[in-house]
């Protein structure tokens, strides 16, 4: 999928988009996810609250802060690391024009999650998830099918309180995936975990807003980063990066 | 596109870049050079949930403040607050919360005995207009009343309906005491 090896006709292209890959990747927080959130707002978006005690998952116990009368509260400040981690990896997937692929099955947000999706010009899959639709594509989807380079779980359970399908199936198609996980899901099989309380509304809330902007920044920092370079052509590859080194203070 | 499914054997990042190394896989996919540079807290590798047996137990501990302790003590003595939670408002306080931080006001200037400082924080609390109410007072005002109430009827209606109307009364007057013993039963424990 680079845009270099697609071109392959001029050695000028080909740097051109490598300087553009690779430039992002040198910062640590190229997309400034860290200024969308604070564990404050996280707190009023009762991001903290937990299941009871008794449906604790063994492996959410790192991420558990302690159970006050009964009900686990989640660490916020892991919480927020995870955030910023899971955000900065969503925003370079954007950047890089990659498919991302917004999966739930709770039907109280389904809307809200497709309206997300929508809105960031990527993908959502709310409905009922049939079996081999990551790993038999082909005969489901059709023969040339792209799939997605990136799966965001808002809901990491599905309506019978089981491991979504595509947790698993993802792990299988070498597919890294992002995903909420309260205290009753498993969240070793997802690449960048966020725990944190998906059942009640400001949170689901909040997170739909935080992927909406991270990707339309990011996206809308690639189009800042082909202009740029474009305009700047064969004479400056030098003054381009430190053109570059500006334009990321700017944030977006 | 070469993949190994096997979900359970490493994660998907070091599945991928053996690939890579062996030369199966020919292009890198899109997500691993960001992999590379930034990294999750935990390599997403498979791990079999096992249960605990005997007596282990997680490490979770329980989140208790110091003002639990006044808590408790409010429960037990006047049972539910009588104003209901807004939980619409962020900055509501309830009857409970006041009474705590009255507690804390009074400590602070000096007194130590527990239940003189109790006392003390009731009484501050009715000058202030709160209402507060003893749980044994509400149990006795409502025998009372059932106790008046039971002498009426008797004396009122004809003989062939108090045939038919004393079972009646008589359930759900045992209904309404048993009620309000149990509710302060079960308001006492905080």
């Amino acid at each position: 999928m680079l845009p270099g090896k697609a071109a392959g006709c001029t050695g000028l292209a080909t740097d051109i988009s490598d300087k553009i890959l690779s430039e992002p990747l040198k910062h640590s927080d190229f997309f400034n996810v860290k200024e969308l959130f604070s564990v404050r707002s996280l707190f009023d978006a009762r991001v903290h609250l937990g299941h009871k005690a008794g449906c604790r998952h063994r492996f959410m116990e790192p991420y558990i802060f302690g159970s006050r009368l009964g009900q686990d509260i989640i660490d916020l400040e892991q919480t927020a690391a995870h955030l910023q981690l899971a955000l900065n990896f969503t925003a370079h997937v954007a950047y890089r024009k990659g498919i991302i692929l917004f999966v739930s099955r709770n039907r109280q947000f389904s809307h809200l999650i497709e309206t997300t999706a929508r809105n960031c010009g990527e993908y959502a899959h709310t409905r009922y998830f049939k079996g081999g639709l990551l790993t038999n594509a082909p005969l489901l989807l059709g023969p040339m099918v792209c799939l997605p380079d990136l799966i965001i779980f808002l809901h990491t359970l599905n309506n019978v309180f089981e491991p979504h399908v595509a947790v698993r199936d993802a792990a299988k198609m070498h597919i890294p995936t992002v995903g909420i996980v309260d205290t009753n899901c498993n969240p070793c099989l997802i690449t960048y975990p966020i725990p944190g309380n998906d059942d009640s509304p400001p949170s689901i809330h909040l997170f739909c807003r935080l992927f909406q902007t991270t990707i339309n920044r990011a996206k809308q920092k690639r189009r800042q980063m082909e202009a740029l370079y474009r305009l700047q052509g064969p004479e400056g590859l030098g003054a381009g990066v430190q053109g570059s080194a500006a334009s990321p203070s700017l944030g977006a | 596109m070469a993949r190994s499914r096997l979900e359970t054997v490493g994660s998907v990042f070091s599945r991928t870049r053996d690939l890579i190394r062996a030369g199966v896989l020919n292009e890198k996919p899109l997500w691993f050079d960001i992999y590379n540079a930034f990294p999750p807290l935990r390599e997403p590798v498979f791990r079999r949930p096992r249960l605990r047996y005997g007596k282990a137990k997680a490490a979770i501990q329980d989140i208790l403040y110091p003002e639990d302790r006044i808590r408790a003590k409010f429960y037990s003595a006047y049972g539910s607050g009588q104003k209901a939670f807004d939980l619409f408002n962020p900055n509501f306080k309830s009857t409970c919360q006041q009474f705590v931080e009255k507690y804390i006001e009074l400590q602070k200037l000096g007194e130590t005995d527990e239940e003189k400082l109790f006392v003390e924080t009731g009484k501050a609390l009715l000058a202030a207009g709160v209402i507060l109410r003893r749980v044994g007072e509400a149990r006795t005002q409502k025998e009372g009343s059932h106790v008046s109430w039971e002498s009426e009827p008797t004396g009122v209606k004809p003989q062939t309906v108090l045939e038919k109307n004393q079972p009646l009364q008589e359930v759900p007057q045992d209904q309404h005491l048993e009620t309000s013993e149990e509710q302060p039963k079960g308001l006492s424990p905080p």
